[in-house]
């Protein structure tokens, strides 16, 4: 029996490397097995656009992407190879900083601030909602900070999971709070949450 | 609606229709690559949820531009992928009676015994009324008998 994958795969392949030559395509997505699960990724002309949990992504981000980018979003492993060895290299625990750019110009200014600020919080630290709201000029906005951080494109790269709340305990995560539970005891070569929970710093 | 989302849903039948109206991988991967292309360059699809009817007339004309422009015989050797095996009549009978139809009957043909598609369908990818493509279907299948027996 043959099959058409093969064949099917060649001619698509073709045919993505055709449709970027002529200019028609922005943005290339892939799916990578994590140890958190199969995860969504897709980068763009200015950097990554999404890491998703999932190997579907979400019809919402999908959007966003479109509104900036247009439909010229395609699979394309190509695109993602540097993110992916970046993310495989981090969960080996052989990588502390990402160096991929990433695009948070479809977000809101108030987003870009907070994921920002986020991305200042160093390997191995917690920080709060309250600390990540004050940096992005507003420590009264704890609460739309954990909003922003919750619809966060760019988990993992954008270390979300770095933020928890001001009494220790871990707060929200769009990944499930045993993902962020396994990334913090990844990041601090702990084999289990502490005792009394994590302390935060640069409060 | 994006590209990549268009591609996944429809390669595998665009591609093998493809393969049945050319018989042959190297047509059949242009017919391909250029009905996408033609998707993606005229996007957006005409109406939403009707993205499968618009490939298959995209890729009928290709089929049928290039039937025109050359008029060459091709290897049948691929036609193997989509036809199925019957007793008393080789693959390559059919693939070459199927090959031998002008473009136009050949993708009724196709549509209707292989792909199983109702005459309304087919009539929507080959923009003719439902009853000129009762008769293409028809026509096609006598020269299909005649050429096997």
């Amino acid at each position: 029996m043959t099959t058409l994958s093969p064949l099917l795969d060649e001619a698509r392949a073709q045919l993505l490397a055709r449709a970027d030559r002529e200019g028609l395509i922005a943005v290339g997505y892939g799916v990578m097995d994590s140890p958190l699960g199969p995860l969504w990724v897709a980068v763009g002309p200015r950097g990554v656009l999404a890491v998703h949990y999932g190997a579907r992504p979400d019809e919402r981000e999908l959007a966003r992407i479109t509104r900036a980018y247009g439909p010229g979003v395609v699979p394309d492993r190509r695109r993602c190879d540097r993110l992916l060895a970046e993310l495989d290299e981090y969960f080996a625990g052989r990588r502390r900083r990402f160096e991929v750019e990433v695009d948070l110009s479809p977000l809101t200014p108030f987003q870009r601030r907070i994921l920002t600020a986020t991305a200042r919080v160093a390997y191995g630290e917690v920080t709060t909602y309250r600390d990540v709201a004050r940096k992005a000029g507003n420590e009264q906005a704890s609460r739309a900070a954990g909003s922003a951080l919750g619809a966060n494109p760019i988990p993992i790269v954008v270390p979300c999971h770095r933020v928890i709340a001001t009494d220790g305990s871990l707060g929200g995560y769009a990944g499930g709070l045993p993902a962020k539970r396994r990334l913090l005891t990844l990041e601090r070569g702990e084999s289990s949450v502490p005792a009394g929970g994590w302390a935060p710093s640069g409060r | 609606m994006t590209f990549g989302r268009l591609i996944e849903v429809h390669e595998r039948e665009i591609f093998a229709y493809a393969l049945r109206l050319t018989g042959n991988r190297a047509d059949a991967d242009d017919i391909f690559q250029e009905t996408f292309l033609a998707a993606f360059r005229a996007w957006p699809p005409p109406r939403s949820g009707n993205e499968r009817a618009w490939l298959y007339k995209i890729a009928t004309n290709k089929a049928i531009d290039r039937a025109r422009r050359a008029k060459r015989t091709a290897p049948l050797a691929d036609l193997r992928l989509a036809a199925p095996e019957r007793d008393g009549v080789t693959v390559a009978d059919l693939a070459a009676a199927v090959r031998a139809l002008p473009a136009g009957q050949r993708a009724a043909f196709v549509l209707r015994k292989v792909e199983g598609r109702s005459y309304a369908e087919i009539a929507d990818v080959l923009e003719c009324s439902a009853a000129a493509a009762r008769s293409r279907v028809a026509e096609a299948t006598k020269k299909v008998k005649e050429k096997m027996t």
